[in-house]
């Protein structure tokens, strides 16, 4: 009979920890507690060994941060960053077969047409970089030179909950760790008061596939993203049960952790200790929570920057606590905001729909990039900027004109944290179609995020079911431009 | 003997700078290494390169790159090549495992060198993997301590420990042991009744008297129903992004009642793979096969509805490869498995058995993919009568424009028909007497649009039908008439089909058995799982009951027992384990009584010092271990120490409160209207499970999300659980409840009620230090508290209640 190797377990080695760091000395800690005497346990408490507590990155990292600036629905690339005067030219004509054949379709099976659809936004070259953007985009055009376009990104899947868990997860399955979780698992978090992984939302609507787009999947839960709100308390459960006062809640928090210390003592169980830890975590995040959405202290000069009401909820107000959370080490900080779904009917045409949800994200999201800047913290801090998927060339056959799902070709936008600023990356052909040179899958896109962080893809795994999991699963190439 | 010429061979070895003398020879020292190296993948199973090593004569014919034998050019064969990594092209050899020893290497390479002689009669090596060889009743080991032993695991377990000089833990105290017995089997806490009785009882099988009663609980069917329901994924929601309500709940009752009546396993299974294909299939068997009803349904707009049909065929192969096999059959989706010997079209034999049921891809409702419970409908209401009256009424009225509408229709033109809606036009079809009122008001309103009386009518009978009686219906399995056409994806992608396939079960296992001639079925199929000789199926569901009483399982990898998982920690005793289910009529609570009377299992489940480096992660055994409840017994307790509990067994999922704006997490925003009554105080078990946005306070501990076969939850420990306790709305009505509760029911003293509140979370006293600091509390609460003497009162023991609910010991079962 063989044992099996140990596997890494945390309990196992906190459990060892606590032994030697203890041995002699418990029961009167847990003793002093007892009595009231804490001053005596503040020298000897020590910060426990805890999941999130900060790991050696795998190589020198460029980025500490990331703000994933997610464009749920799938924003149109051809009325934004890829202009193309071809298609305005054949606008109303039929694709060349030769573009779609072999290509799958959303709505396949439906009557959408299959002519091709020129813009109505009109394009002009910006900046140093001179990149095109829209006139749909007029602060966004404002910092092109400290962004990096990428013109030529593809996916895999091109319906919507699938595909934006796609780009969460590197699968369209559900129940893959998603990458805000992979990566507080891979570096811990530099935040003790809050947690390490934050989603922010705004539009008319949550985004398709709900909380697995930032679920943990088989990784703990400790790493699991935290929706904060936009209204009411920015955590589920923050605030104290009305009628408990501060001081309530803190003898209250005071009395668990000693009966806790005293069972820890009985028992030895290392986990005691762990609770011990995450109820200290709960009662700061309780403090500093409700300081980090209090925009009081932010001056009238920033909200206007950013276009931001210190009450109202909104996109541009969820970039400014995205600044504060970054601010405060939150490691990945994630905004939604949709809906840009524009397929042409009621709410998502190109006309009057699309520049609404255009208005509503371009100054939040160029305020933020200045603002970063302003503080410094753009070096430290990766902006990514997109959706699952792009749009096609093609027009739907609907009232109002939209465009359908695309995946062979979609823009994004990424800043600082080690990005090279005002670069244009890859192209697409002449009607927008095809990703033509430097060609960035999702999967590449996740390899470079986490190469900009100091991790491998490759190295970062977790053992489940037999195999070692990757966010990247078996793919992921550097996309080695947008950084050197 | 052996192990003697073994050393003096490896001396020599060393000696002679790692060649070997002549002694080498094939069967005795070089078929062994190969077949338990390199069979695996180059053998009967699984060729891969083209190469067999499961015979000499294979090894010198060699595959795609030529002999395995042949010395190459300028160097050694390709078998000495690859097994030291000197090949320039192909991975070193084993693939991705340790590599050989030196002394393995040496006896591989002075065979090569002599020519590699070998009987022209050989017999092909087979690979050969524990958990693929069907288990054999061992003997009950004998040990030293024969006072110990208290069922026969004792045995196994004790004759471990003496191996390894360790002495076994002491029984945990009586209170201790009953808590955990009554979690373990019911999920719910002792009352102080039942834990004044026990510690009072001195006879001699009062333990065993209560392990009886326990599990002739119906709770304990709903405890015991959590990780099989785990495993079949259910939920009460169709996933994906729209994520609309289904009814499926008669599955999980179906779950509950089988389990209490000790249903043996071996029907268990085949009523949940195949039910609808027994003969005389009976209702309730029908509905055991929700299990496969159970994946997700994708009602997105636009999607090809035969790749998300596709998709829930693949996740019926790869749940049933980890519920039943407990192996990665899905590792084989878009290759043959890397590890175990699991070819792609094994795989896809195992899609052709799920491949033919009715269900699409777009969860329409086909005929007989749900089943109605038409006697099961809630009584009629005023409502319900006046749609009646006024869908007579119509019909009435319409029946009278008969002539009317079919003379407009003779003279409809082709054009105007095609352009009618579904139902006008499926109207067309048939005679009116036969027609439905729908054809009728259909055809009605095409005709007459404008009739203000009809559209007057129309709209008050579409206003009542909301609220219509609806029989409850469930999801089930049934197969179609002519099966679907089955074949290979290539790399896992529906749209590259490659060969054909018919259903099998995969080569490395034994034989399906079926009918001369027959195509075998689903039914086939779950006979041959839960056939004796079957290697997998017992062993791999006894683990699981092992893992719930121990955190871990005999095999820690419960959910692969192939040669990527961990070997078992007591082999004998999983295999005693998996033969006594057989044997004992595959009654599962058999198997929890072996557990559960175990001196093994009533050990205390302190941490040793003496072990901490000897044993870190109690694989010995040799004492208990202290386990946080599932997220659903989180809940429970609180709520049966408040005394609010609801021990109502099944019906409809509830809706007990859950903080506000938690709906609108997913993308379309479904109603949470917090029951009310008696509702609101049932088990975690019954509470609406949405995938898309689960109750957050069962989320937050664990609870399963029902997107794929779940075999083991994660016990995290998280500040966001602390925020839960202390602050969800339902929890702090627990607390309140339990102030109240204890200021009814324990009268005077405060020590006394102090006591009894301890009693109702713990199940035990308060330690002096305890009764000091929590005394200590009251004051301090009653004297910063304002009002009359019962609110401040009440306050202080909202406030003690509160700290007793949140402590580590409430949510943990030790």
């Amino acid at each position: 009979m063989t044992m099996p190797a140990p596997t890494p377990n945390l309990p196992a080695l906190t459990r060892r920890h606590f032994f030697s760091r203890c041995g002699m000395g418990l029961g009167g800690i847990a003793l002093a507690s007892m009595l009231g005497q804490r001053q005596l346990l503040g020298a000897e408490a020590r910060p426990l060994e805890h999941p999130l507590a900060p790991k050696p990155t795998h190589f020198p990292a460029r980025a500490k941060n990331i703000i994933f600036l997610f464009m749920a629905g799938g924003p149109s690339q051809l009325e934004l960053f890829d202009y193309k005067p071809k298609l305005n030219e054949l606008n109303g004509q039929p694709i060349p077969q030769s573009f779609i054949e072999g290509k799958r379709f959303a709505f396949m099976d439906s009557s959408h047409g299959v002519k091709l659809l020129g813009t109505r936004r009109k394009f002009a070259r910006h900046g140093q970089s001179g990149a095109w953007v829209s006139d749909l985009f007029p602060h966004t055009a404002g910092i092109v030179d400290d962004i990096s376009i990428v013109k030529s990104c593809q996916a895999t899947l091109f319906n919507h909950a699938p595909a934006k868990l796609f780009m969460n997860t590197g699968s369209g399955q559900f129940g893959r760790p998603s990458m805000g979780s992979w990566i507080n698992y891979g570096l811990g978090s530099e935040c003790q008061d809050l947690p390490g992984f934050v989603v922010l939302q705004s539009g008319p609507r949550g985004p398709r596939g709900g909380a697995v787009n930032w679920g943990s999947g088989f990784l703990p839960t400790t790493y699991q993203g935290v929706p904060f709100r936009g209204a009411g308390d920015p955590i589920l459960n923050l605030s104290t049960p009305h009628g408990v006062t501060a001081q309530k809640q803190r003898q209250t928090l005071d009395a668990i952790r000693d009966l806790n210390l005293q069972r820890a003592v009985e028992t030895g169980d290392a986990e005691i200790h762990t609770r011990i830890a995450a109820y200290e975590m709960a009662a700061r995040m309780q403090a500093s929570a409700p300081d980090l959405i209090d925009l009081t202290s932010e001056s009238e000069a920033t909200l206007k920057l950013y276009g931001a009401d210190r009450k109202e909820p909104s996109f541009a107000r969820n970039c400014l606590i995205a600044r504060r959370l970054v601010q405060r080490g939150v490691r990945f900080v994630q905004l939604y905001h949709t809906n840009w779904d524009s397929h042409g009917g009621p709410g998502e045409n190109l006309q009057g729909d699309f520049e609404k949800v255009c208005r509503e994200v371009d100054q939040g999201q160029a305020a933020l990039i200045r603002d970063l800047k302003a503080h410094g913290l753009l070096k430290d801090t990766l902006v990514v900027w997109g959706g699952e998927f792009g749009r096609t060339p093609m027009g739907e056959n609907r009232d109002t004109t939209g465009r359908n799902h695309h995946i062979d070709a979609f823009t994004m936008w990424f800043a600082g944290g080690g990005v090279k600023p005002g670069q244009v990356l890859g192209d697409t052909d002449e009607l927008g179609f095809n990703a033509v040179g430097d060609k960035a899958h999702v999967h590449d896109i996740h390899a470079t995020l986490l190469h900009l962080l100091g991790l491998d893809h490759k190295r970062l795994t977790f053992h489940f079911q037999g195999r070692d999991y990757r966010l990247t699963d078996v793919h992921g190439e550097l996309i080695t431009r947008l950084y050197s | 003997m052996g192990s003697l010429f073994h050393r003096l061979t490896a001396a020599s070895l060393l000696l002679a700078g790692l060649t070997f003398a002549a002694e080498v020879d094939y069967l005795r020292d070089v078929k062994p290494i190969l077949t338990q190296h390199c069979v695996r993948c180059h053998g009967e199973n699984k060729i891969e390169a083209g190469l067999r090593a499961d015979t000499a004569a294979a090894l010198r014919e060699g595959g795609d790159n030529g002999s395995a034998l042949r010395a190459r050019e300028g160097g050694e064969s390709l078998l000495l090549q690859v097994v030291t990594g000197q090949h320039g092209d192909i991975a070193r050899m084993p693939y991705k495992r340790p590599p050989l020893d030196d002394t393995l290497v040496a006896k591989l390479r002075a065979w090569v060198t002599q020519g590699a002689p070998a009987p022209a009669d050989e017999i092909p090596g087979r690979f050969e993997h524990w958990a693929f060889v069907a288990p054999k009743r061992p003997a009950v080991p004998s040990v030293a301590r024969r006072e110990w032993p208290r069922t026969p695991v004792d045995a196994f377990v004790l004759a471990r420990l003496e191996q390894e000089r360790v002495s076994p833990a002491p029984e945990a105290d009586r209170v201790t042991l009953l808590r955990r017995a009554s979690l373990d089997l019911t999920g719910l806490p002792p009352s102080p009744a039942e834990v004044t009785a026990f510690i009072a009882d001195q006879t001699p099988d009062a333990y065993a008297r209560v392990v009886e009663r326990l599990l002739a609980s119906p709770h304990y069917g709903e405890r015991w129903a959590r990780p099989w329901l785990d495993v079949a994924r259910y939920a009460d929601s169709n996933g994906y992004s729209i994520d609309a309500p289904r009814q499926i709940w008669k599955y999980r009752d179906w779950v509950v009642n089988a389990i209490n009546r000790d249903q043996p396993f071996d029907q268990f299974v085949v009523e949940q793979l195949a039910g609808d294909l027994l003969p005389n299939a009976t209702r309730d068997q029908r509905v055991a096969t929700g299990f496969n009803r159970n994946t997700q349904i994708n009602q997105e707009g636009g999607i090809d509805p035969e790749q998300f049909r596709i998709e829930s065929v693949l996740d019926r192969v790869s749940t049933f490869g980890t519920a039943f096999l407990g192996v990665t059959l899905s590792c084989a989706q878009c290759h043959d498995h890397k590890f175990d010997p699991f070819t792609q079209r094994d795989y896809y034999r195992m899609f052709a058995f799920f491949n033919n049921t009715v269900d699409d891809g777009h969860g329409r409702s086909n005929p007989g993919g749900t089943l109605a419970f038409t006697d099961e409908m809630p009584p009629k209401d005023a409502s319900n009568h006046e749609l009646e009256t006024a869908r007579a009424e119509l019909e009435r009225i319409l029946d009278g424009k008969r002539d009317a509408i079919l003379a407009w229709l003779k003279d409809l033109r082709i054009e105007a028909k095609v352009a009618l809606g579904g139902t006008a036009r499926e109207a067309l079809e048939i005679p009116w007497a036969e027609q439905t009122l729908a054809h009728k008001r259909a055809l009605y309103a095409a005709y007459q649009p404008t009739d203000a009386d009809f559209k007057a009518r129309a709209a008050k009978i579409t206003r009542l039908e909301r609220n219509e009686r609806k029989p409850v219906t469930t999801l089930v399995m049934s197969e179609l008439p002519k099966p679907r056409d089955s074949f290979l994806f290539i790399k896992g992608d529906f749209t590259r089909k490659g060969e054909p396939v018919t259903p099998g079960t995969p080569a490395i296992l034994p034989p399906l058995k079926v009918a001369d001639g027959a195509r075998p079925n689903r039914l086939d199929l779950a006979r041959w799982l839960v056939d004796p000789a079957n290697p997998l199926t017992a062993r791999v569901y006894v683990n699981r009951i092992w893992q719930q009483y121990f955190g871990r399982g005999l095999v820690e990898t419960e959910n692969d027992f192939g040669t990527q998982g961990s070997p078992p920690s007591h082999p004998e005793l999983l295999d005693w384990l998996a033969t006594e289910l057989v044997a004992q009529g595959w009654s599962t609570k058999a198997i929890h009584r072996a557990i559960v009377l175990s001196a093994t299992y009533r050990q205390s489940s302190r941490v040793r010092p003496d072990l901490e480096e000897k044993d870190p992660l109690n694989k010995l055994l040799a004492r208990q271990t202290r386990l946080r409840l599932d997220a659903e017994v989180v809940r429970d307790v609180a709520l049966v120490a408040s005394g609010q509990f609801n021990p109502k067994l099944g019906g409809p999922p509830v809706f007990p409160p859950q903080p506000d704006g938690v709906m609108n997490l997913g993308q379309v925003k479904r109603e949470w209207k917090p029951s009310t009554g008696g509702d609101r105080y049932r088990r975690g078990l019954y509470t609406h499970l949405w995938r898309a946005t689960p109750h957050p306070a069962l989320a937050v501990f664990d609870g399963t999300d029902g997107f794929s076969a779940c075999t083991r939850r994660l016990r995290s420990n998280t500040p966001l659980q602390a925020l839960t306790l202390l602050n969800d709305e339902q929890f702090y009505e627990f607390a309140q409840a339990l102030a109240q509760r204890v200021q009814r029911e324990a009268n005077g003293d405060l020590a006394a009620q102090l006591t009894h509140a301890f009693r109702l979370c713990l199940a035990r006293a308060p330690s002096a230090n305890e009764l000091v600091r929590v005394t200590q509390l009251y004051r301090e609460q009653l004297a910063t508290a304002t009002g009359d003497e019962a609110t401040r009162r009440g306050e202080a023991w909202t406030v003690i209640a509160r700290v007793l609910l949140n402590l580590d010991e409430t949510i943990t079962r030790e």
